[in-house]
C-alpha cells in the first residue's frame, strides 16, 4: 500500500516524533509507515486521517 | 498541533521498568520458596507452588499493562515474534530433546541425572530455544520494517 504521509508532514514541518506523538504511535512505527514498510491498522488509518484533516482514501492508496 | 486524545506509547524505559520489578518479584519468590519450601512432600510443593504462582500473576499484570501501553507495530512484532519465532524454536528443541531422547545412546548423555534433572532440562531445553528464536524473530521484523 502506498501512502503520502510522508509529504503531508514535510507540509506541516513536522517531525516524525512530532507525528507520532499526535498518533499516539512511536517514532519508528511513523517511520516504518512512511516507508511502506508496514500497513496501519483501521483505526490507526482513520487516526492518520483526522490528524491531517483529509479522507484516508486522499492520503493511502493501493 | 492537537493530541488527538493520544499518549505516548510505551518505550524502552517501560519494557526495563517490567522488566526490573519481574526480576524483583521473581527474587522475593525465589527467595521465599528457598526458605519454605525445602524439603519434601506435598507441603513443599504447593509452598513453592504459592510462591511461583504469585510471582507469575504479577509479572503477567506487568505484561498486560505494558502490552496495552505499546503501540500497533510494536505489538505485531511480537505477535509475529511469538508465532515464528516460537514455533520455530519449538521445533528446534523438539529435534534436540527427540534426537537425545529416542536412541538407546542418548541414555548415556543422561547419565547421572535425576528424573528432576532431566525434566528440568527437557523443559529449559524448548523454553531456551523458543526464547532465542522469539528473539531473532522480533528482530528481523523491525529490521525488514525499518
Amino acid at each position: 500500500m502506498n501512502n503520502r504521509l510522508k509529504v503531508l508532514r514535510a507540509e506541516r514541518n513536522w517531525s516524525q516524533a512530532d507525528l507520532a506523538d499526535q498518533l499516539g504511535v512511536s517514532r519508528q512505527t511513523v517511520n516504518a509507515l512512511e516507508t511502506g514498510r508496514y500497513d496501519p491498522s483501521l483505526p490507526l488509518a482513520f487516526r492518520i486521517a483526522r490528524v491531517f484533516e483529509q479522507p484516508i482514501e486522499s492520503i493511502f492508496s493501493e | 498541533m492537537n493530541g488527538s486524545g493520544s499518549r505516548k506509547p510505551h518505550g524502552l524505559r517501560a519494557y526495563a521498568a517490567t522488566m526490573l520489578v519481574t526480576v524483583v518479584v521473581a527474587g522475593i519468590a525465589g527467595a521465599g520458596a528457598a526458605i519454605l519450601g525445602e524439603g519434601s512432600g506435598w507441603s513443599a510443593i504447593a509452598i513453592n507452588a504459592a510462591f511461583f504462582s504469585v510471582a507469575m500473576g504479577a509479572g503477567l499484570a506487568g505484561c498486560v499493562w505494558w502490552w496495552r501501553g505499546i503501540d500497533e507495530a510494536a505489538r505485531e512484532a511480537h505477535k509475529v515474534a511469538w508465532w515464528w519465532g516460537g514455533t520455530g524454536g519449538m521445533a528446534v528443541g523438539g529435534v534436540i530433546l527427540l534426537s537425545i531422547a529416542l536412541p538407546d545412546e542418548g541414555a548415556l548423555l543422561l547419565q547421572g541425572m535425576s528424573a528432576q534433572d532431566i525434566f528440568t532440562a527437557g523443559m529449559g531445553a524448548i523454553a531456551g530455544c523458543q526464547i532465542i528464536g522469539y528473539t531473532i524473530a522480533w528482530a528481523v521484523w523491525w529490521l525488514r520494517h525499518r
